[in-house]
């Protein structure tokens, strides 16, 4: 039986990994970039032995990827698995360069048919499912789930290595957090039907009166910056799981319904009748988002 | 010194048909190039022109690649030539297998230390090809870029995205960098453009030794969409629909 492989760049919340891995079978080993702190946590999750790659220092987690491969690919694992997140694809991919494996992105679901293990993946954005039978090494790229339960720790081998020539030398990090979007309950988004930055205001208010965590669509957070990077919905973005999913102004695109169909129900409010997300919703509400926003935030407050 | 700008030639999967077997119909979906892999070729444009590197375009995929329209598109954007593996055999091709021919294709060209790419393809968006690739040229990724120069010792200083927050960066040696969709706003190509695009210099390249071996397909299918209730609430009186819709969210329970 061949090992699997969690590959872990600096966030330890690979749950869905690690119940994935102990599904596949064999040895279960997880490969952690970041401070000592991220691999103990790791350490606790239920796998079978951590490799730390050490503190990081100036260089940035991406440095460590090659490294980070050629471990892995010591251990000649048929299975790696990393979490959709973007330094954690960086090392996805490096581990696959160096074992010559196929990589895959999207995976919703893994199993084990007749000895084989199968996936099945969003394809084209989400238009399409597709079930895969691996021919091979295979990295998949999936949603890491959350901070995985804390059980006995698993021995944690340090191994010194090189990082390549890149060092971080400015840090600027964001001025605000606002409340966590994939922990949030209700989930209030906003698109394009929002016409200038100072109404984010608006939405605001609602996410307050909701106890919720405000999100958005791409174009919100590119270009015009009316809401951090990290807060758009998409298939490229964050995909959510609230309970309440309220899209204002919002057309429903697939790329961004990708990051929404998740949601127990989905409320849309759009001026355009004929928007493709009254097709997808629990409730919808033809109107303004400049008075059906404030309205509901009123009706919340009674 | 050269920049490689690797793209994809893509369309976009909205405008596509899926039927309930899960059978994918592009033919009313017309492809280009990849919604923001233009952002990447802009930000090689005026890397290169400020250290007088050479700009190259690369790209790989099934044989509408190589048509004389898609390297038109490429070309017009700012390029100053072309190399495209346009092949039957990498018509859909996977990530790891695309980014393999991608990677002989830089060592190839010869004399590259920097590869840019887009964010993500229009049809896929998967992000690992730029990450494959630099797996296999033993370089560093850097992703969500939004801003490059040549420092003075020839390294590069590069600003990314982090989360919420920003980074800057010092690169020694060669790099991948994945251009973020908004660090600048491409040209849009002229008819003079277009015209010139035809003149400049296009190479075809062959696929050659791939050693990925690629998953199977077993099964494909249209995603089951949740049951929704599908109900509009109407009405002229904003405040009456909204507490209509607040009582409805009640019953279900998620307020």
């Amino acid at each position: 039986m061949s090992s699997t492989w969690i590959v872990v760049a600096g966030d330890p919340t690979v749950g869905t990994l690690v119940e994935t891995g102990r599904t596949i079978g064999g040895e279960l080993v997880a490969l952690v970039l970041g401070p000592r702190s991220t691999a103990q946590r790791v350490a606790c999750a239920g796998v079978d032995r951590v490799v730390w790659l050490g503190e990081p220092g100036s260089a940035p987690l991406e440095a460590f990827a090659g490294a980070a491969a050629d471990l892995v690919a010591a251990g000649r694992p048929q299975v790696v698995l990393a979490a959709d997140r973007a330094a954690d694809r960086v090392l996805a991919g490096a581990v696959a360069a160096r074992t010559g494996a196929a990589a895959l992105g999207g995976v919703r679901q893994v199993e084990t048919v007749d000895g084989v293990v199968q996936v099945v993946r969003d394809a084209l954005g989400g238009i399409v499912r597709e079930r895969l039978a691996l021919t091979g090494p295979t990295v998949l790229v999936l949603d890491g789930g959350a901070l995985p339960d804390e059980g006995v720790p698993a021995p944690v081998e340090e191994v010194a290595v090189t990082p390549a020539g890149v060092r971080v030398v400015e840090e600027h990090p964001a001025a605000v957090g606002g409340p966590d979007l994939h922990s949030a309950h209700r989930v209030v988004a906003v698109g394009r039907g929002l016409r200038e930055r100072g109404d984010v205001a608006i939405a605001e208010a609602l996410a307050v009166a909701l106890d919720g965590a405000t999100a958005c669509s791409r174009p919100m957070a590119e270009g015009v910056d009316f809401f951090p990077r990290d807060r758009y919905v998409g298939v490229s973005g964050q995909r959510v799981t609230p309970d309440l999913y309220l899209a204002a102004g919002i057309s429903g695109q697939v790329q961004h319904m990708v990051g929404a169909r998740g949601a127990r129900i989905v409320v849309a409010i759009n001026t355009d009748k004929d928007a493709p997300i009254f097709r997808e919703c629990d409730y919808g509400v033809v109107g303004d988002l400049y008075e059906v926003l404030p309205a509901l935030t009123e009706a919340l407050g009674r | 010194m050269t920049i490689v700008v690797a793209y994809k030639w893509a369309a976009n999967p909205q405008d596509a048909q899926v039927g309930a077997d899960g059978a994918v119909d592009l033919s009313r979906a017309k492809p280009g190039v990849s919604e923001y892999d233009p952002v990447a070729i802009e930000t090689g444009r005026r890397l290169a022109d400020a250290t007088g590197a050479e700009l190259v375009g690369l790209s790989v995929g099934g044989p509408q690649v190589g048509t004389s329209m898609a390297r038109k598109a490429a070309l017009s954007r700012g390029l100053d030539r072309l190399v495209v593996v346009a092949d039957e055999a990498l018509d859909g091709a996977r990530a790891a297998t695309t980014a393999a021919v991608l990677a002989a294709q830089v060592r190839e060209i010869g004399d590259v230390d920097l590869v840019l790419t887009g964010d993500g393809s229009v049809d896929e968006g998967a992000h690992l090809v730029p990450a494959v690739l630099a797996g296999h040229l033993g370089w560093p990724l850097l992703v969500d870029v939004t801003a490059v120069e040549r420092a003075a010792d020839g390294g590069l200083r590069v600003t990314r995205s982090v989360g919420a927050g920003t980074q800057v960066l010092e690169v020694d040696g060669p790099a991948v960098l994945s251009v973020a969709a908004d660090a600048v706003v491409p040209r849009v190509p002229g008819m003079k453009d277009i015209l010139g695009a035809g003149k400049k210099p296009v190479a075809e390249a062959t696929v050659g030794q791939v050693a990925v071996s690629e998953p199977a397909v077993v099964g494909r299918k249209r995603p089951a969409l949740a049951q929704r209730k599908g109900r509009l609430l109407t009405g002229a009186d904003t405040a009456a629909v909204a507490a209509e819709l607040v009582a409805a969210l009640r019953a279900d329970g998620v307020l």
